[in-house]
């Protein structure tokens, strides 16, 4: 699938075909995609624990449950716990010195060993590894990249994906993680029992809400033959509707087969 | 509790339009309340108290919040009385949903079974 195709497409899908397996093959690509993904001081922030439903004991699945979570855990063959690991700053200085060796950090741009030595390390990473605010800020965004980039390749591998909170202090405890590890999000994934589309793209506020040129109060102003290319390749679809009523059909039709409240 | 008695409560009123009785025959309509009536009693509580059980105060703003201890408490409530009243299968799982969808029309969010068969 094309990237902006894959990006339109993406939706939080919350009704999964609880019965249709993810093939392991797949997964694998997500995980990779998320590895792939920039990270500062080339650190692995990003971890996660890749558990299938049915291979998990009924009490440990009931440990991961609150009374808000149930339904999604039931339902997604696949639940992916997304950790940011809070001690990226061991290793990095080799790391980086790794990346000056081989022309990733280039001399151009200042960057050597003694600068690593010097000054890196002991005046912006060690720091940063006590200050617990700004550890949680760099492993959250540094994280979050690798988790969109693992979502997007689960779109383009055709499965249906969405992001939750979670019961941290029961994964915790049966996912054994290590107390470094600061829980994220997990990702639900699976083949979509809804419609894939979802029914339409969510509603989303122009650019120029958001995005600013030069300063702020400068809104980014739109080019209109973008807009429309981007319409053409797929990365702007068609909105939901403000008549919701097949929607509303199609989630009775879901709640019917899998006993849901409505 | 008997299903008419339950449906003067504010509460049942609320879940009736938000989940739009009006359109459900009325055999359906009546299992339903007759459900919700039958796991009040069950509890010893109203349906108008069974939401505010879900629903507390912090101690030190007054602030309303979900109870995640009560939401837990409802669940095994209405595991066991799946139980007692001898529902299996999709049925227990549907039947267990109806008193979920009173709390979630009264803005408890609360999920429970899933039938993946």
């Amino acid at each position: 699938m094309e990237f902006k195709q894959v990006v339109g497409n993406r939706r939080t899908i919350r009704f999964f075909d609880p019965n249709r397996p993810v093939e392991p093959e797949k997964i694998q690509v997500m995980l990779e995609a998320a590895n792939r993904a920039s990270r500062a001081v080339n650190a692995d922030f990003a971890k996660a624990i890749v558990c299938y439903r049915d291979e998990l004991t009924d009490e440990v699945r009931e440990a991961l449950k609150t009374p808000t979570t149930t339904v999604q855990i039931d339902l997604a063959p696949v639940t992916i716990f997304w950790y940011g690991d809070t001690t990226f700053t061991n290793g990095a200085q080799d790391r980086l010195k790794e990346l000056v060796d081989l022309g990733a950090l280039p001399v151009t741009h200042g960057w050597t060993h003694p600068y690593v030595d010097d000054l890196v390390y002991p005046q912006v990473l060690e720091p940063l590894s006590k200050d617990a605010l700004a550890t949680t800020w760099a492993v959250s965004v540094e994280t979050g990249l690798a988790i969109a980039q693992a979502m997007l390749a689960g779109v383009d591998e055709g499965l249906g994906v969405g992001l939750h909170a979670f019961n941290a202090a029961g994964a915790k405890e049966v996912l054994k993680v290590p107390d470094t590890w600061v829980p994220m999000w997990i990702l639900l994934v699976g083949y979509p029992a809804e419609d894939a589309k979802g029914g339409g793209q969510r509603p989303r506020r122009p650019l120029s809400e958001s995005y600013y040129r030069g300063q702020y109060g400068s809104p980014w102003t739109e080019i209109p033959e973008v807009t429309e290319r981007l319409k053409r390749e797929g990365m702007i679809q068609e909105p939901m509707p403000a008549d919701s009523t097949e929607r509303m059909q199609e989630i009775k039709r879901l709640a019917d087969r899998f006993g849901l409240p409505s | 509790m008997t299903s008419p008695g339950i449906e003067s409560q504010a509460s049942v009123k609320q879940w009736a339009a938000g989940a739009g009785f009006d359109h459900d025959p009325a055999e359906v309509r009546e299992g339903k309340l007759r459900i919700l009536a039958d796991f009040c009693t069950k509890v010893d509580k109203q349906p108008d108290e069974l939401v505010a059980f879900c629903i507390l105060r912090k101690k030190a703003t007054g602030e309303r919040f979900l109870s995640v201890k009560r939401r837990e408490a409802i669940n095994g409530w209405l595991d066991e009385f799946a139980g007692e009243q001898g529902w299996t299968g999709k049925q227990a799982v549907v039947n267990a949903n109806v008193v979920r969808s009173f709390l979630i029309h009264n803005g408890v969010l609360i999920q429970g079974s899933v039938w993946r068969g």
